[in-house]
């Protein structure tokens, strides 16, 4: 290994790091402003044009609030909490391919943190480590309604960790494969000669699942039990001010980020654009450089998509309740899951391959 | 280990992110401790217990089972991973793999049966 | 390169062990667990053993030690019970801790040359071991779904919910 791969490997990391992160001042604008728009009032239009700057404003804010460890706390695991639900949120983004490769420095650089050959497994099973931060912060922060909101929080995240798996079981078996890579590259050209080549054509009833599911896993309204403000004042982070506060929501945006991306992956395609394969695409704009940089453009405005989705949802429905939420995962989603994988079996055995 | 090298900058840069976060919250955050500030949080009253109660057994079921068909489902991923190639070679994998539903299905339809997850 | 990153997290492995055991404070236990899993992840990970590592994850962090977590919270036994250790106690924790010192010792004895320390392996492990476990081993595979399948009725009646007293 030479010094050149270490600095590429570190540039990779650290840019993508950096990229996702940008998630997070975007989404808080955005999720302001199309909460305004929904309740007919202006939204943030005081900091900057049209209110641009109101996240810089919101990050300064948080930054230069007094940080308070509030007393008959566990110190060590309230301060600790956070980080581990930004931790997992950030090891994530690894495994997700955002386009095929760069050639740069005269080195073929794909763009993905690690291709490991089990990326959709590493995404779940990082993916479930969130889950910590959620629990312990609630239970240091030694508050009635911390501890409620923790342990709802986390029976809805175990509870819909399944339906999301049982869904990746139909996208794998579909690829024959848990590299999220080799799914997309899979994805190229035309089904039918009519359809894009999506994994959705393929698993729709695993696409609805796993939309569901990712929900509820990332604690998003109708799903939002863990903090249900006008039930437990604000749930699992009642205790958390300032920056830790915000880090929470950031380990929140960056999951949906994720998740949002995850699906991109998956089911809608990754990096190709509908009807073109890559092969004719390179042909047209003739430098893969080129190509590499309207594959990112193309997978993030699909991300983009599914980010906005999670928006409007948030502020159109209503939030469920928890016994309706536990029952609507093993009572529907799970169940719905399995068969999904049966007929799936079935259908791929009779139409042989896919 | 050559894609395990970007993984492990990633793993040391958001360590490094977190402790950045610490620190700069502890540098340009005034200090000052007013008492009530420092209380826990509560309705309008003065806290009445700590809040470790023992509490309902429903939250501890949702985990156990979690646990069980997490086992279960986790199994399906290899299943899944070799079943298109080896439909070349015939139906077996589809057998066992009804057989492996068919048992995990008994198991969820009995817990639905029962109502184990019926909260309130 | 390699081998200091093996040493790193195979002492951050054993440390977070100890701190399991040692900590005073049982959610502090479990946090300790959580860690340890992490770091026997990463090890598998160095060895290429990628899915069983993913697996460690998924299941151990992600499921077993949320259990503990939950089991320990809806207790709350916060502070730690002053017992005393009985002497019966001691001879059946050490018998035990020797036997499968013994076994350890037994396995490493007889494999230790054989396992591939560091070794890359191939894209195809994941593979290789989930065609072995649905050719070679299918039947150990079911019986276990069986058992699983028991586990979960065994549940119900252990810990039925309250108001569901036997009828």
């Amino acid at each position: 290994m030479t010094a050149l791969d270490f600095v590429i490997a570190a540039l990779k990391a650290i840019v993508i790091l950096v990229a996702v992160i940008q998630v997070v001042p975007v989404m808080i604008y955005v999720e302001r402003k199309v909460a305004a728009l929904i309740q007919d009032r202006p939204g943030p239009n005081r900091v900057g044009p049209f209110g641009l700057l109101q996240p810089v404003a919101d990050a300064l804010k948080f930054l230069l609030k007094e940080d308070p460890i509030p007393l008959y706390t566990h110190r060590l695991l309230y301060t600790l909490a956070p980080f581990l639900s930004l931790i997992p949120a950030c090891l994530v983004i690894a495994a997700l391919p955002i386009a095929d490769k760069a050639i740069l420095f005269g080195k073929e650089i794909t763009v993905q943190i690690a291709d490991l050959d089990v990326s959709l497994i590493y995404v779940l099973a990082i993916g479930s480590l969130g889950v910590y931060g959620i629990l312990f912060g609630g239970w240091a922060s030694n508050n009635k309604f911390s501890l409620i909101g923790a342990l709802r929080s986390a029976s809805q995240m175990v509870s819909y960790e399944l339906p999301l798996g049982l869904a990746a079981v139909g996208a794998v078996m579909i690829f024959g494969t848990f590299s999220l890579r080799e799914m997309v590259v899979q994805q190229d050209g035309t089904l039918l000669g009519v359809l894009p080549n999506w994994g959705i054509f393929y698993q729709p009833i695993g696409f609805l699942i796993f939309l569901i599911a990712s929900f509820a896993e990332t604690n998003r309204l109708p799903f939002d039990l863990p903090e249900s403000e006008a039930e437990l004042v604000a749930g699992f982070h009642t205790e958390y001010g300032s920056m830790k506060f915000a880090t929470f929501f950031m380990a929140e945006y960056m999951n949906l980020a994720t998740m949002s991306g995850l699906m991109t992956v998956i089911y809608f395609g990754g990096w190709h654009l509908p009807w073109v394969t890559d092969a004719q695409l390179l042909e047209w704009v003739g430098s893969q450089n080129v190509l590499c940089l309207i594959q990112v453009f193309t997978y993030i405005f699909k991300v983009s998509v599914f980010m906005f989705l999670y928006v409007l949802i948030r502020w159109t429905l209503p939030r469920f309740r928890f016994d309706q939420l536990l029952a609507l995962s093993w009572g529907s989603l799970i169940p719905i899951g399995l068969l999904n994988i049966v007929v799936s079996a079935v259908l791929m055995y009779f139409l042989g391959g896919k | 280990m050559e894609t395990l090298l970007p993984l492990a900058i990633l793993l040391v840069v958001t360590l490094l992110l977190c402790a950045a976060i610490l620190i700069v919250t502890q540098v340009l955050g005034p200090k000052n401790p007013v008492p009530s500030r420092l209380e826990s949080y509560e309705c309008g009253i003065k806290p009445e217990s700590g809040s470790h109660v023992p509490f309902k057994s429903s939250f501890y079921l949702i985990a156990v089972l979690f646990l069980l068909f997490d086992v279960e489902a986790a199994f399906f991923l290899p299943w899944a991973l070799v079943y298109r190639d080896s439909l070349a070679e015939g139906p077996a994998l589809l057998w066992a793999l009804l057989v492996y539903l068919g048992l995990m299905a008994v198991g969820l339809f009995y817990i639905l049966q029962k109502k184990i997850l019926k909260l309130n | 390169m390699k081998e200091a990153v093996f040493t790193f997290f195979s002492l951050f492995t054993l440390l977070t062990a100890a701190g399991v055991i040692l900590s005073r404070n049982v959610i502090y236990s479990a946090f300790n667990l959580v860690l340890c899993f992490f770091g026997l992840a990463t090890l598998y990970l160095l060895w290429g053993a990628t899915f069983i590592s993913m697996i460690q994850i998924l299941i151990y962090a992600g499921a077993i030690v949320v259990l503990f977590v939950f089991v320990v919270m809806l207790l709350n036994f916060e502070k730690p019970t002053e017992q005393k250790t009985r002497l019966p106690i001691i001879i059946l924790a050490s018998a035990g801790v020797w036997t499968l010192a013994l076994i350890l010792l037994r396995v490493l004895s007889k494999s230790l040359g054989e396992i591939p320390v560091l070794e890359t392996t191939t894209r195809a492990s994941v593979r290789t071991v989930s065609k072995l476990l649905f050719s070679q081993y299918l039947w150990p595979f079911e019986v276990l779904t069986v058992f699983l399948l028991a586990l979960i009725v065994g549940i119900f009646v252990l810990a039925r919910p309250e108001g569901e007293e036997a009828k």
